[in-house]
């Protein structure tokens, strides 16, 4: 028997104890970072590498995802995370994923190097806002600046609205007069690039119609993709000074090293 | 510096129930009083519906539609939905989590912020008093971080970009955005997840400003100048002239009740939660609105204002000189002029004769001169945190050139 | 007065800041008698508790729709909103459909070309060609 009222008195209900648990215990970390930053800051603990850490007891004007160093949640979302081998570290949101197929983690174990010249015009490269980077996403390059919205040409699998990513394969980073162009990519520690999932959207019905020679049978094809989109939060070059805190080391110049190159 | 007591301030602005009082608090308001001590204990109506939860009927059905209506008769008493509502809307609750509201804000303040003054006059149920702090800290916020990141801003363009950001007009996109739906008409029985306030009567003129408030000496003087410095004096925030308060039983406009609405849950969020999470609600809501502020400006002579401008400053006079052309005897000739003092190119400005092409050339050094950013500013009210790095004085600039 | 100021309003870009779910209410329509519900009371009383406790931020109702199929409608931030029917769906799928609703933005289907779409002004400027040298022809 389902009575109306009853459903609307436990939902109603539900409804509260759930926003009470929710604001109130710390929630699960939901902020999916790329596995490499994940990494970076599980090694590199002490630095803070951008935005002024939240303090953490006066509250949640902060939406959960939105902290820029995700909390490690060990074990208490996926309590059986496959077994890692030796020192590799797995983050829980793609515990799902076997442990073959998951990207390479690069393993910072050699500290930034940073050739002089790059040195002395990183300065004026981080110092002219706004900043572009060219982030390539599946080897496609997507050109992005502060604020905009992206709509990926495919639906991005194990993101929720609300997931905050980090670029971290950039073929340029620049502003109006100055470009560090990767050779492939730049180094990730180089800059900073967060989007912000904020959805997923479908492309209207799309209906083929499949025709066949001598035959009145008609075959219609549909169609209609999903696709996932976000918005770039942030652009951001590193000054030297924070690299150098971050453990960067400065090296004499060689052969074919990144350069910043300023407009012709 | 000593901690400040958030929780004994707030709960001058909290429902008894949502405080964490004592049991005889909670004694003396389970029994459906409204809350403040202020108001007057009515407890022969409030008695019945206790009665009728005592008494046991035998029939369920009968049982429950007279609780119904005793529970009608208790909401209908007040203009706006009494506090225990708040606990058992979804709406409410919705929109806490919506917003990421800290949980120390109670949905019972929210309940309370959605409630303008024009529905109900008691002002300890409306957001009067939340929306006064709060728009006090929102036009704190916007305008020291437009002080200290464009420190050569002219007044009048101030003005415009804290209308921008903190505007009646953008408060109300922002409620909108935030997804608040607003009662036709208040009332006790509404859901307290509504934005209630009483309607301006169609036909009703806006705009018009009762004189008689206005701070301004011989306000009453049509023709008289008023200059961009004397509105600092005497005019709000955006510029424009103080309206006097509304009278009694006059509406207020869906514009005007949402905006108050965005200002006292700022309010709200800064008497619960404290400072930080006050200025973090207004980074992440206001601040990271778009606002491209080189398209607020509207210069009526660039050419004499940019020749002013080099003259204070000491440089040499502005020329304009011909960068480059294309067709100057076609149809659609091209002129790229730039604006030299001495050696250094100003500004440069493309039009299609020479006269728009200089004046376009001096608008952009104007720009570029206006629109100064120096390499990362910090606000005044970044020192408030902790272990902030020693204050080093901010760029102040003269100001505006005055033609 | 020199130079006036022009009056706007910041535009608002969901995600820079604070992220704000587009979706703000789901209503569930069931019917108790037709076979064609059935999965759908089957999700009310197993699946739907976790799901609204997972996301306060959506209203549900819950509301019975007495000899029709059932229906999930979404309602969303810009004021459109979106129905799906669910009729002999398993809960499983029907879960799906739900966080179709969910996760979408409530606006109209369009079909895009460019993946990315800026208010910004371009970084570098825009290309003139009355600056830089005369090539010789």
């Amino acid at each position: 028997m389902f009575s109306r009222s009853i459903l609307r008195s436990f939902t109603s209900e539900l409804r509260f104890t759930a926003r009470s648990s929710i604001s109130a215990a710390p929630l699960p970390q939901r902020a999916c970072l790329h596995q490499t930053s994940w990494l970076r800051t599980t090694q590199q603990q002490s630095q803070s590498q951008s935005q002024s850490p939240n303090p953490e007891s006066p509250l949640g004007a902060t939406p959960r995802a939105q902290d820029t160093q995700p909390e490690i949640q060990q074990g208490s979302k996926a309590p059986s995370t496959p077994t890692s081998t030796s020192n590799t570290i797995i983050p829980q949101t793609r515990a799902d994923v076997p442990i073959e197929k998951q990207p390479v983690a690069p393993n910072f174990d050699t500290p930034l190097e940073i050739t002089k010249s790059l040195m002395s015009s990183l300065p004026h490269l981080a110092g002219q806002t706004p900043h572009y980077v060219v982030a390539e996403l599946h080897a496609r390059p997507y050109l992005l600046t502060a604020g905009d919205h992206i709509r990926l040409p495919f639906l991005m699998p194990k993101v929720k609205p609300g997931d905050i990513l980090r670029f971290n394969r950039a073929s340029a980073v620049g502003s109006r007069d100055f470009t560090l162009k990767g050779s492939p990519y730049v180094d990730e520690r180089l800059f900073e690039c967060r989007v912000r999932v904020t959805g997923t959207e479908s492309e209207p019905l799309r209906i083929k119609e499949k025709t066949k020679r001598r035959q009145r049978h008609t075959k219609t094809a549909k169609s209609k993709h999903r696709y996932t989109i976000m918005r770039v939060m942030d652009v951001r070059v590193k000054t030297p000074e924070e690299l150098l805190q971050e453990g960067a080391v400065v090296v004499e110049d060689t052969e074919n090293t990144t350069k910043v190159e300023a407009r012709s | 510096m000593k901690r400040l007591q958030l929780q004994r301030w707030s709960s001058s602005v909290l429902s008894p129930r949502a405080r964490a009082g004592s049991r005889l608090h909670q004694q003396l308001y389970s029994t459906g009083l409204r809350l403040q001590s202020t108001a007057s204990p009515l407890q022969s109506e409030t008695s019945i519906p206790d009665d009728v939860e005592h008494v046991d009927i035998g029939d369920p059905g009968m049982m429950r539609h007279v609780r119904r209506v005793h529970k009608r008769k208790t909401q209908l008493q007040y203009p706006s939905p009494p506090v225990d509502a708040a606990i058992k809307s979804p709406k409410l609750a919705a929109l806490h989590a919506r917003l990421y509201l800290p949980s120390r804000l109670p949905v019972q303040t929210l309940a309370r912020t959605l409630v303008d003054a024009s529905a109900d006059r008691n002002a300890d149920f409306n957001n009067e008093a939340l929306a006064t702090l709060g728009h006090d800290l929102l036009t704190h916020y916007t305008s020291e971080h437009l002080l200290c990141n464009y420190p050569r801003l002219p007044l009048s363009v101030i003005f415009a970009a804290m209308y921008a950001y903190v505007g009646p007009k953008t408060l109300a996109a922002m409620t909108k955005e935030w997804g608040v739906d607003w009662a036709t008409v208040p009332g006790g029985e509404v859901d307290p997840g509504l934005l209630q306030f009483k309607r301006i009567d169609p036909g009703t003129k806006v705009d018009e400003v009762s004189q008689l408030q206005s701070p301004r000496p011989y306000a009453a003087q049509k023709g008289w100048r008023m200059t961009v410095s004397s509105k600092i004096f005497y005019d709000d925030e955006f510029g424009d002239a103080i309206k006097g308060s509304a009278a009694s039983n006059e509406g207020v406009t869906t514009e005007m009740a949402s905006a108050t609405f965005v200002r006292a849950v700022m309010g709200a969020i800064y008497l619960h939660a404290g400072r930080p999470a006050a200025k973090r609600f207004f980074e992440q809501h206001i601040l990271s609105r778009h606002l491209n502020i080189s398209e607020l400006f509207n210069f009526s002579q660039p050419a004499r204002d940019l020749a002013r401008l080099c003259a204070r400053e000491n440089f040499e006079p502005p020329v304009a000189k011909i960068v480059s052309e294309t067709g100057r005897k076609s149809r659609h000739p091209v002129f790229v002029v730039g604006v030299f003092s001495g050696q250094d190119k100003l500004g440069e400005g493309a039009g299609a004769s020479l006269a728009e092409a200089r004046e376009r050339a001096a608008l952009a050094a104007l720009k570029g001169w206006y629109l100064y950013s120096p390499l990362n500013p910090r606000v005044p009210s970044s020192m408030e945190e902790e272990g902030a790095a020693p204050w080093k004085p901010a760029h102040v600039d003269v100001g505006e050139v005055i033609v | 007065m020199p130079v006036k100021g022009i009056r706007t309003v910041a535009s608002a870009r969901n995600g820079v800041g604070a992220f704000i779910l587009q979706c703000k209410r789901l209503d569930f329509h069931y019917c108790n008698f037709w076979a064609s519900s059935r999965g759908m009371l089957n999700f009310l009383t197993k699946d739907l508790p976790a799901f609204a406790r997972e996301h306060p931020q959506i209203e549900i109702r819950v509301s019975p729709r007495p000899a029709k199929h059932p229906v999930i409608k979404g309602h969303y931030i810009n004021g459109h909103e979106k129905a799906i029917c669910v009729r002999n769906l398993e809960p499983e799928d029907i879960m799906k459909k739900t966080m179709i609703l969910k996760e979408a933005s409530g606006d109209k289907l369009k079909r895009t070309k460019k993946p990315v779409t800026s208010v910004n002004e371009s970084v570098r400027g825009i290309w003139s060609p009355y600056h830089g040298d005369l090539r010789g022809v």
